[in-house]
């Protein structure tokens, strides 16, 4: 009888030690953070443009404070920042073609998808990895394995960069690296920019642009309201003299429950005539 | 989607690189004029990556109806705010106020709905 007691005690020590009992606990350790996000402030409208005015989203942004730019960067910012300004409200007023690539920019990247971006996203979290996935089809993975960032020889540029991250308590830490503009945005290629848009033109403001060099920490957690908060802190050696300290807060989606992709290559409405976008008729049915 | 142009600052700093979070520019069409149309919705296409509306509006002074192509945001976008594929319907009679093409062919971005009251639907905060 004792033999078989011990026995039994035995297997239930074995049992709970396993593996997949762990993971269980991993799991039930992550916060819950199912359902579609948008960013506060951020809000698209039905006629392409957004809820909130430009100034409104630009101020909102200003609120961080400037970047923390390096003299000589900062009078390059400022020359690009008025440019900027220039063009697009050409652009928007049009008195000036908007692009003459008219290349279309279908990604946002990295910080973008984060600080600007009208498309909502899910937040898949598991122990090992935690998935950020937007409706244009951009997915951030960020590994919590204890990975150590991807080794340098066998790491290129992208729009998402390079993030490993880990969990205290219910705040996910991230750490990216490695992050290049998304084609179309700021030329591709480069470091990334920050840029703010809205109301019911195509006028945008620069707001910072970043080096390759630039390394992202963000720590995102629920607030009490309810909401997701994503701190972030960039540090740009080659730009910055010291690290600039920013925050998104994020609120569900309430009038649908579940992802909706965009596709930019869709059906083609919009060809390029003379260098100029215009509206063609629909397709005829086949 | 959602239009942002998007300037390039990158190493040619006061190059126009690029253009265009969301596919194209919306510059085509004229934020300054609002035109109302009255007509027959043809068709609804609830495609990525717009929306568009084809629309047989009516002809002035009696002229026959014809068709204009009025531009939306994405499914993704009209769907956030409440909008359904099944929202307009062929057979709808509706009217629409929208910034016309800037080359004055038939086409436009949808501003609103006009219900039958006179009142704007779908307007924008802060927009109009």
């Amino acid at each position: 009888m004792r033999a078989a007691l011990a026995l039994l005690l035995m297997a239930a020590a074995a049992h709970a030690a396993s593996p997949s009992d762990e993971r269980a606990r991993s799991f039930a350790r992550l916060p819950n953070w199912s359902g579609q996000w948008e960013i506060v402030g951020v809000t698209p409208d039905a006629q392409g443009g957004f809820v909130q005015p430009l100034d409104e989203v630009v101020q909102g942004m200003r609120k961080w404070g400037p970047p923390p730019y390096k003299p000589d960067v900062q009078a390059v910012f400022d020359k690009a920042a008025a440019e900027v300004h220039k063009r697009s409200v050409a652009a928007a007023d049009g008195t000036d073609a908007p692009s003459p690539g008219l290349r279309p920019a279908c990604s946002f990247g990295v910080p973008l998808l984060m600080l600007f971006s009208p498309l909502m996203f899910e937040i898949l979290t598991t122990p090992e990895e935690t998935a950020m996935i937007f409706s244009g089809r951009e997915i951030r993975h960020i590994y919590t394995d204890g990975r150590p960032h991807t080794p340098k020889d066998d790491l290129w540029p992208t729009s998402w960069g390079d993030s490993i991250g880990h969990w205290e308590g219910q705040t996910l830490v991230i750490d990216t690296i490695d992050v290049s503009s998304p084609p179309g945005i700021g030329g591709g290629g480069g470091g990334p920019v920050i840029v703010a848009g809205g109301g019911d033109n195509d006028a945008v403001e620069l707001i910072a642009t970043l080096s390759s060099e630039v390394h992202f920490i963000e720590r995102i957690r629920m607030l009490e309201n309810g909401h997701l908060e994503d701190r972030m802190t960039i540090i740009d050696p080659q730009n910055f003299t010291a690290p600039w300290h920013i925050s998104r807060q994020y609120t569900r989606v309430t009038r649908i429950n579940r992802m909706v992709h965009e596709d930019c290559e869709g059906e083609e409405r919009n060809p390029v005539v003379d260098g100029r976008f215009t509206v063609a008729p629909p397709p005829k049915a086949q | 989607m959602t239009r942002v142009v998007i300037f390039g600052v990158g190493a040619g700093l006061a190059m126009l690189l690029n253009a265009a979070y969301a596919h194209h520019s919306f510059a085509i069409f004229d934020a300054k004029q609002s035109v109302t149309l009255h007509g027959v919705v043809k068709e609804f296409r609830w495609t990525n990556p717009h929306v568009f509306i084809q629309l047989m509006a009516d002809g002035e002074a009696g002229a026959a109806a014809a068709e204009w192509s009025i531009e939306l945001t994405s499914p993704e976008h009209l769907a956030r705010a409440g909008w359904k594929p099944g929202t307009l319907k062929s057979g709808d009679k509706v009217t629409l106020v929208i910034h016309p093409i800037r080359d004055g062919s038939k086409g436009g971005q949808f501003v609103s709905r006009v219900a039958p009251d006179g009142t704007q639907i779908d307007v924008p905060s802060g927009a109009e």
